[in-house]
């Protein structure tokens, strides 16, 4: 079947099957190899994209359902060369290690901060509960996010 | 050197932080290569069975099958192993637990080829199944490995003083059993590696979520039968291992190197959670009988253990994590009089080896526990038990050894946590308002009327605590050195590399820190070259929170032999008197006699043009300990660390729910180098203790496990606790760079213990047996449904 | 690994309606799919020989949420965050408010819907107490029959429904509770975020001067599917609030779960416990009455 979406603000047209899922639809059709599959069963969360500005797992997201809908990776978060405020405080709060936890750590914030700009730490926690970090216990990722709220409140 | 830093100790971005934030970072998985296949396991639903024959021929001409692996394709080592070889690369024999693979089917489409699996006829005959560890020695036990004689993997002796005249000498004597359970890494990434052939004359080269590469070379160039420069290991970026991709990534990449070299294709095996959990090693379960005998101080006067961990159906590592055991077992404590026995065995359940912590969680859940009840029983506070016995500088352990040579902070480590923590007054105040959790009688499931609690009285607060000391490094497990290598362009741009593996906690960072602080660079002139067995030198595996004191004593080492060679061209050229100091900073070049002399990269291009060589390869290689076998006596490790971790949390008394409402945790990692990576370790360590502590477990079933993915495999949230304090002690140390010594470990390892007091202060009851989940803290005993159904049916 | 099957994206009740009396068997009607997505990818036996699947997040019938006098009506193909988002559903039924913010996580809520959490009638569905104990009614639809029924009648057995193979639950249809019923709903999972629920209980009482006038008593997880308790509730109105009465009521909570679903591996913890919880939350509801 034929689908037709904007990736990262690129209009996309492709030809796929009904049954592969958006996460092999973006790893494997468009190399978009930053949304990481770590469970399948939508409980990890490393699969995180936003769809039409809310965060999905893309496990459990079929790509014939994303037709006509804008995704955003991890890949369109920062632009070019220049991090978002959010990865530049990832980066400076020590919120990231092994990484692989990271891209959809980012996508869950980005939407919290969408639509909630002055989220409370409990709001930040519920916002990131589906994204299971084994490396950082969380408090790291936390701070970055808490921090990017206030310095885009400042703006 | 000035104890001015401009780098060590600050908080300083991750080299490799770009790339991880905008998904450009490669894990294993996301690497393709044209013509690679990929690969699919056979197994059966077996955890013991003989295999009499393997009938592949209803797939054999399908379209989908490019191969078909067997053990027959082996050209080397048909088993491997870390310690002793007793594991199959394709079990064609014998399957000895339910993650065993019988075979591996390769072809173009993963998803066609799992369709081929259910029509490959096994013909087996099962075997009875020995699931209970403490059933393996009986003298009618069935053998996993006939070929051993004996379901003994490993027996550690320890023997100090005289156990029975310590006992007798005793006022009292407390006799207590604890059991840990089966738990799992939990890295976010599933297991992956691609295997690409070389031809004959280069080999073959793996990239995969590999720990330890130098590891992996082994049992590759083993299996292949060739030599180990033929095989070459790259590391792609590892999402997380905790020890956990070891032996199962070095068996997979075995697995995938010969289906490369037979199909001449490059292949891929990446595994699902599913597999990951089913064939991956875990922690050990222990059992553990502790009986102590103490004077009415709280003097203890004589400790006798008696250790048996399930090694599951392999060896793997068990030898070595049983070793720490043996000596950490009694605490960080100088008593007189230690009898210790840890035995590992083998089984039908999942195997079990490396993890973060490596054999310490389990004995301190133990003693840890066992001092606070002896504390209660001799109504003294818990932290005054532990400073009537902790170790001091010139204490003995109990292997013999005089702690000399390095700050012995244990007693510091603890003051500082009390302290900061207000512990006694909380203690004090728990104690007198705890109320105790109702006693369910299961007879007679509905309740009484007093049984009812009455909601003020819901939630009660608790506060504990847990100290510990931990062996630096390999200790006497075996050799201990590592390298690094640095290479100064003539533009003042370096390229860094170091044997020992960034496993996602940092290391690389570190390292690039350690060497931008001796060489006075920043860090955006240092460039980490990608580990790859073909050219950085072997450094033994990141493993025992050994990447700082061994890698970064290395990269220490090697930057200070390029500044040597430096000076003394400076010295030289610019003809500076003897006694003139020259340093370097911000990419500048000073002399304290005559100020800035030159920038960096000038003094680069100088030495160049004068043929000086600016790369080296250094080494750092530990002091020497030994080991006695046969007494469990010696110097065990070169030097120790101490923590003190003290956990607040609120119990609910009718769910038996235990909110985690602070975790404070006082270490002493010497020098601090990389400050984010060591905040972040405790932050990390002590989420996964507290995961080990209150809810995660993998449970089996005649060998087969439950929990296969993270619905059921619990592991914490961002919810899950509330406040993380991380206080550093740091000291003047002779071993490591700056004296830095290792921290990623002792995060881990005393969260469970802490909790368990924590506990017992809020509602006065004692734990034994991890973890503390709903029905522990109700029931005291674990509930476990009839099958291995998936979901969460009653 | 997937298997193939294919999938529609019907564009109005019709046209959805049309197809689900075409295939009938081995079709699977999606909203969020996040049980059916995963479900296939396991190669569950509850999706065995799936050929079809309609996807109904574009039929503009069973979208929305609209109130009127008497009901509030939640489109099938809803999910958890819209119901979140709207402030109506967080005053007029806080126990669904409540309930939806404990499903899953926020990936989840934005996919799965309310339909979507009881159509398949697992035990441990997280707003089924909750929509019990508001007397919901599912509205179902084929092409040739529309009816209304309770969920209570609905749910009939563990992963059994009362919908026919050619129908469509299409909207929920929950009637607005009188102001006078004050309630609570309670999850316990085994952690804090992103649980299977262990126990779930939904509560609503109405006093008038210390005597219970109405009360409405669900549960999930402690039995085979989740329920309601009329025969407690009968018991109690009429009762007046007072400790030892709120104990008793606990206790027959207690035995009528015994009852239904017998003794089970997890009953030693989970009887107990609901008794205890259910307490709690009576104890709650009495305080905040006074």
């Amino acid at each position: 079947m034929e689908l037709r979406f904007k990736i990262n603000g690129n209009e996309v047209e492709v030809i796929t099957e009904p049954y592969i899922r958006l996460i092999d639809l973006l790893r494997d059709n468009f190399d978009l190899t930053g949304t990481k599959e770590g469970c399948g069963i939508g409980e990890c969360g490393a699969c995180t994209v936003l769809m039409n500005g809310r965060a999905v797992n893309s496990c459990l997201v079929l790509a014939a359902q994303a037709n006509d809908s804008e995704i955003v990776t991890i890949e369109g978060i920062a632009e070019g060369e220049v991090l978002s405020s959010l990865q530049k405080n990832f980066l400076v709060h020590g919120a990231v290690q092994c990484g692989f936890c990271t891209p959809g750590m980012v996508l869950s914030a980005s939407e919290l901060l969408d639509q909630k700009p002055n989220p409370t730490d409990e709001e930040i926690k519920d916002a990131i509960a589906g994204n299971l970090c084994r490396c950082t216990g969380y408090k790291q990722i936390i701070e970055a996010i808490k921090e990017t709220a206030k310095e885009l409140k400042s703006k | 050197m000035s104890e001015e830093f401009s780098v060590v100790g600050k908080k300083i971005i991750r080299e490799d932080g770009f790339d991880k934030v905008t998904g450009l970072a490669k894990f294993a998985d996301d690497y393709k290569y044209e013509g690679m296949l990929h690969s699919v396991m056979l197994r059966i639903k077996e955890a013991h069975a003989e295999i009499k024959s393997i009938d592949f021929s209803a797939i054999e001409k399908n379209e989908s099958l490019f191969s078909i692996i067997t053990s027959a394709d082996i050209p080397g080592a048909k088993k491997v192993g870390m310690i002793r070889n007793d594991q199959p690369i394709f079990c064609n024999e014998k399957v000895v637990t339910p993650g065993d693979v019988l075979a591996m089917l390769v072809g173009e489409s993963e998803a066609e080829l799992r369709l081929l699996l259910s029509k490959i006829k096994v013909d087996f005959t099962p075997l009875p199944v020995l699931t209970d560890p403490q059933k393996s020695l009986e003298k009618d036990s069935i053998l996993i490995h006939p070929e051993t004689g004996t379901n003994l993997i490993v027996h550690h002796p320890l023997r100090k003083g005289d156990i029975e005249k310590g006992f007798a000498e005793s006022d009292e004597i407390l006799e207590q059993t604890y059991t840990t359970q089966l738990i799992e890494h939990s890295y976010i990434e599933p297991e992956a590696v691609i295997a690409i052939p070389l031809g004959t004359s280069q080999g073959v080269k793996l990239i995969g979520s590999i720990q330890n590469p130098f590891t992996t070379r082994r049992f590759v160039a083993n299996v292949l039968n060739l030599p180990l420069t033929k095989v070459r290991v790259q590391q792609a970026h590892l999402g997380g291992s905790f020890g956990g991709k070891d032996d199962t990534m070095c068996i997979l990449s075995a697995r995938a190197a010969v289906a490369a070299v037979k199909t001449n294709r490059p292949v891929k095996i990446r595994y699902t959670r599913e597999e990951s959990i089913l064939e991956s090693y875990k922690r050990h379960p222990y059992i553990l009988n502790y009986k102590v005998g103490y004077s009415k101080n709280g003097k203890i006067k004589a400790m006798k253990i008696d250790i048996l961990a399930d090694g599951g159906a392999y060896v793997s590592m068990s030898p070595f994590v049983t070793w720490r055991s043996v000596v950490q077992a009694t605490g960080p404590y100088e008593i007189a009089n230690v009898h210790t026995d840890v035995r590992a065995v083998y089984t039908n359940n999942p195997y079990t080896g490396a993890m973060r912590g490596f054999g310490s969680p389990q004995p301190i859940f133990a003693q840890e526990s066992l001092m606070d009840e002896i504390a209660a029983r001799l109504e003294m506070a818990p932290d005054e038990i532990r400073r009537v016995n902790g170790l001091k500088i010139g204490s003995a352990t109990a292997t013999g050894q005089t702690l000399k040579d390095h700050e012995v902070n244990l007693v510091r480590v603890l003051d500082v946590a009390c302290g900061s923590t207000d512990f006694k007054t909380k203690w004090e105040k728990n104690k007198k308002n705890k109320s105790v959790v109702v006693d369910y009688d299961s007879s007679s499931p509905i309740l009484n009327d007093s049984q009812f609690i009455d909601p003020g009285d819901l939630i009660k607060k608790g506060i504990g605590l847990a100290v510990s000391f931990r062996g630096c490094s390999l200790g006497a497990e075996g050799i201990d050195a590592a390298a690094a290598y640095i290479s100064i362009q003539n533009d003042g741009s370096v390229y860094l590399d170091c044997g020992l593996a960034e496993n996602g906690q940092g290391l690389r960072t570190t390292y690039s820190i350690i060497a931008s602080e001796v060489l006075g660079i920043t860090s955006d002139k240092i460039i980490y070259l990608e580990l790859d067995t073909g050219i950085t030198p072997d450094s033994g595996p990141t493993v025992a929170s050994r990447g700082t004191i061994m890698g970064g004593g290395a990269v220490k080492n090697t930057a200070e032999i390029l500044r040597e060679r430096l000076v003394t061209l400076i010295k030289a050229e610019y003809k500076l008197a003897d006694e003139d100091v020259v340093s370097f900073s911000e990419n500048l070049v000073f002399s304290r006699r005559k100020g800035l002399i030159a920038k960096f990269p000038e003094i680069c291009k100088l030495a160049s043009s004068r043929g000086i060589n600016l790369a080296a390869v250094g080494w750092y290689k530990s002091p020497s300990v030994h080991w006695n076998e046969e007494s469990g006596q010696g110097d065990a490790y070169f030097t120790y660390v101490y923590g003190c971790q003290v956990a607040e949390v609120s119990v609910n008394i009718a769910t038996g729910e235990i909110y985690i409402d602070k975790i404070t945790a006082v270490h002493d990692p010497g020098k601090v180098i990389n400050r984010l990576g060591a905040e972040g370790q405790v932050y990390g360590g002590v989420t996964q203790g507290v995961g080990y502590g209150i809810f995660e477990e993998v449970t089996t079933d005649k060998g087969f496990i439950r929990e296969l993915n993270f619905d059921t495999y619990t592991i914490p949230t961002s919810k899950d606790i509330t406040e993380i304090k991380p206080i550093f002690i740091e000291g003047k140390e002779s071993y490591g760079p700056w004296g830095a010594k290792s921290l990623g470990e002792p995060t881990l390892e005393l969260g469970s213990a802490a909790i368990s007091n924590a506990v017992y202060n809020a509602v006065g009851k004692r734990f034994f047996n991890l973890p503390l989940n709903l029905e522990e803290i109700l029931l005291s005993k674990k509930l476990r449904p009839a099958d291995t159904k998936r979901g969460s049916l009653l | 690994m997937m298997p193939s099957f294919e999938i529609l994206f019907p564009k109005n009740l019709n046209d959805a309606l049309n197809a689900i009396s075409l295939y009938k068997e081995d079709v699977h009607i999606i909203a969020g799919g996040t049980d059916v997505i995963p479900g296939l990818n396991q190669e569950s036996k509850r999706f065995k020989n799936t050929r079809l699947l309609i996807d109904i997040n574009r039929v503009p019938e069973m979208k929305g949420i609209t109130v009127d006098q008497e009901k509030i009506s939640i489109g099938a193909a809803e999910t958890f965050s819209e119901i979140l988002l709207n402030e109506i559903v967080q005053k007029k039924l806080p126990l669904l408010w409540k309930s939806a913010g404990t499903i899953g996580s926020v990936q989840i809520r934005n996919r799965a819907t309310l339909a979507g959490n009881f159509v398949n009638n697992a035990p441990c569905a997280d707003s089924v107490p909750v929509l019990l104990a508001y007397n919901t009614k599912v509205e179902i639809e084929s092409l040739n029959s529309k009816r209304e029924i309770l969920l209570n009648d609905f749910l009939s057995a563990p992963y059994k429904t009362k919908l026919g193979k050619d129908e469509m639950v299409t909207r929920i249809n929950i009637p607005i509770p009188s102001s006078k019923l004050n309630g609570d709903f309670y999850k316990l999972g085994r952690r804090r975020a992103v649980a299977i629920s262990r126990i779930t209980l939904a509560l609503l009482i109405s006093l008038n001067h210390n005597m219970i006038d109405e009360i409405r008593i669900a549960s999930g997880a402690v039995t085979p599917i989740g329920m309601r308790f009329f025969d407690l509730e009968k018991f109690a109105e009429g009762q007046k609030v007072e400790d030892q009465f709120l104990k008793e009521l606990s206790k027959k909570l207690g035995e009528q779960i015994i009852q239904v679903a017998g003794l089970r591996w997890s009953s030693e913890y989970k009887l107990p416990v609901v008794q205890q919880i259910f307490y709690q939350l009576l104890k709650g509801i009495e305080r905040r009455s006074l």
